[in-house]
């Protein structure tokens, strides 16, 4: 540091004073002077010093918050994530108030509650139970279909077998009419577990890859016109008098959350017109047609546009056939 | 003062006024350094001690007008501690640097006291743990800071002898 040492004068006691009375001035100075004094020093010679102590002040918060920023990215990335299943709920949820509008009586909303999470579920318990109206034989719904039926019913819960079931049974028909079957879990390996076939089609009733397969209403369980499946192709048995078919459900078990259960005078009444069947042909059944050939798209579409009809003027004759008692009758459980 | 040497100086007080809103609110510590008492006792030793006072009246009115509840307060301060500081160097004629530090811890705390009962706004314990817990601390801090410049300024610092 310098070294330079020097006298002190009046001049500068003079200074010191009046620099002082000026300081006791600026602090008891009244608001109304003392305010715009500090705006113009602030507007004019602090301005920038404060514009750099704003950046500083803003630099030092960034870095004091890089890991909290982090963290937070990191949350709404995972939320990003958790996005879509949500979407997919909610999606879902819209479609069951859809169904309860439609169906408008005569049923029991029902949320699956989680199992075990072990194994491969065919049993799920039901949060529904006898006292709000749920029996046994009840049939179970979802949105897309047919989910399953009520094994047993306790007064505050219940359990219902769904599809993939070995013992599970439904009397089926294509949405056209043109077929009718049983529609039984494929117990296949792997993924094909996972697949519905439709048992004892008549040789001569030929279904299409694409075609809806739904309840026929025969044996009483199940109302006429739930959706059960898509057929995806013949499958090959040793069956000489009667033809299987491959079916991709309407129902996935892992879509299985909220459910309607039927009451039996619902079932009874039937569920005309609640379920569009034979009407179109969802996405996964397109993408089946679109990858045949073009034949084959163009057969597909046609009997999608005409399946409604079909269905509509081949309801009589069924209940013809059911009258002579020449279909098999039962939705069955073994 | 010589002409190159007023411009050096000139030159120190400017960095260290711009290290006190830069690198101060960078650092963001509870007793961080004060650059403004540094650059005033820079300067203060430089100059007569009445012109001292004008600085530091000058330099406190202007710090003051961010904090208006102490509107007067820093510019009394600055002003005595700048007298101080100009006149008391005399005393200080050696080149050491524990002087030295012992001269910046001095000028901090003296600003500190006579800005805290100025601005008249703590008083009984608080007003005690002010003026010997944390005003000593930050002067510490400002003393071992205001060595660190001297070090690294002193290539500008140093008087010309041409």
């Amino acid at each position: 540091m310098a070294s330079v040492a020097r006298t002190y004068g009046r001049r500068d006691t003079i200074l010191l004073a009046a620099c002082v009375v000026l300081s006791l001035i600026a602090l008891f100075l009244p608001e109304r002077m003392r305010d715009p004094l500090a705006t113009s020093l602030r507007r004019t010679i602090l301005a920038p010093l404060v514009s750099l102590q704003s950046d500083a002040e803003l630099s030092r918060r960034a870095w004091a918050t890089r890991e909290e920023r982090v963290a937070a990215r990191d949350s709404i990335a995972l939320r990003a994530i958790s996005v879509d299943a949500l979407e997919a709920e909610n999606s879902r949820l819209r479609n069951l108030l859809t169904l309860g509008a439609r169906l408008r009586w005569g049923f029991v909303p029902a949320e699956v509650l989680s199992g075990r999470g072990v194994g491969e579920q065919y049993t799920v318990p039901l949060s529904a139970g006898s006292r709000s109206g749920v029996r046994e034989f009840s049939p179970v719904v979802a949105p897309e279909g047919l989910v399953g039926v009520v094994k047993t019913a306790d007064p505050t819960m219940s359990i219902a077998i769904i599809w993939s079931h070995p013992d599970f049974r439904v009397s089926a028909m294509a949405a056209d009419g043109s077929a009718f079957g049983i529609v039984a879990a494929h117990l296949g390996d792997g993924p094909e577990r996972y697949l519905l076939e439709m048992r004892g089609v008549p040789v001569r009733g030929t279904i299409a890859p694409g075609t809806e397969i739904v309840t026929s209403g025969l044996g009483g369980t199940f109302p006429r016109g739930i959706p059960i499946g898509i057929v995806m192709g013949e499958a090959q048995t040793s069956e000489l008098w009667a033809r299987t078919y491959l079916l991709r459900p309407a129902v996935l078990p892992s879509a299985i959350s909220a459910v309607m259960v039927l009451t039996p005078a619902r079932a009874d009444s039937g569920v005309a017109g609640v379920w569009q069947t034979g009407q179109g042909m969802n996405g996964a059944t397109r993408a089946i047609v679109e990858a045949g050939d073009s034949l084959g798209r163009a057969a597909a579409l046609r009997l999608g546009a005409m399946a409604a009809d079909s269905l509509a003027r081949l309801r009589p004759a069924v209940d013809t056939t059911d009258s002579l008692g020449a279909r098999p009758g039962a939705d069955t459980l073994r | 003062m010589r002409p190159i040497d007023l411009a050096r100086t000139l030159i120190a007080f400017v960095v260290l006024v711009l290290l006190h809103f830069t690198l101060r609110p960078l650092l963001g510590w509870r007793v961080g350094p004060d650059f403004l008492i540094i650059a005033l006792l820079l300067v203060a030793i430089r100059i007569r001690p009445g012109a001292a006072a004008v600085l530091g009246l000058f330099m406190g009115v202007v710090a003051d007008s961010i904090e208006l509840h102490a509107f007067g307060a820093g510019a009394l301060a600055m002003c005595c501690v700048g007298f101080a500081a100009s006149w008391l160097k005399a005393v200080f004629f050696a080149d050491d640097m524990f002087l030295n530090a012992f001269f910046f811890f001095s000028g901090k705390w003296a600003f500190d006291t006579i800005f805290i009962l100025a601005e008249h706004r703590v008083g009984g314990v608080e007003l005690l743990r002010e003026l010997l817990v944390w005003s000593p601390i930050t002067a510490v801090v400002t003393a071992l800071w205001g060595l660190l410049t001297l070090l690294i300024l002193r290539p500008i610092l140093r008087p010309s002898h041409t």
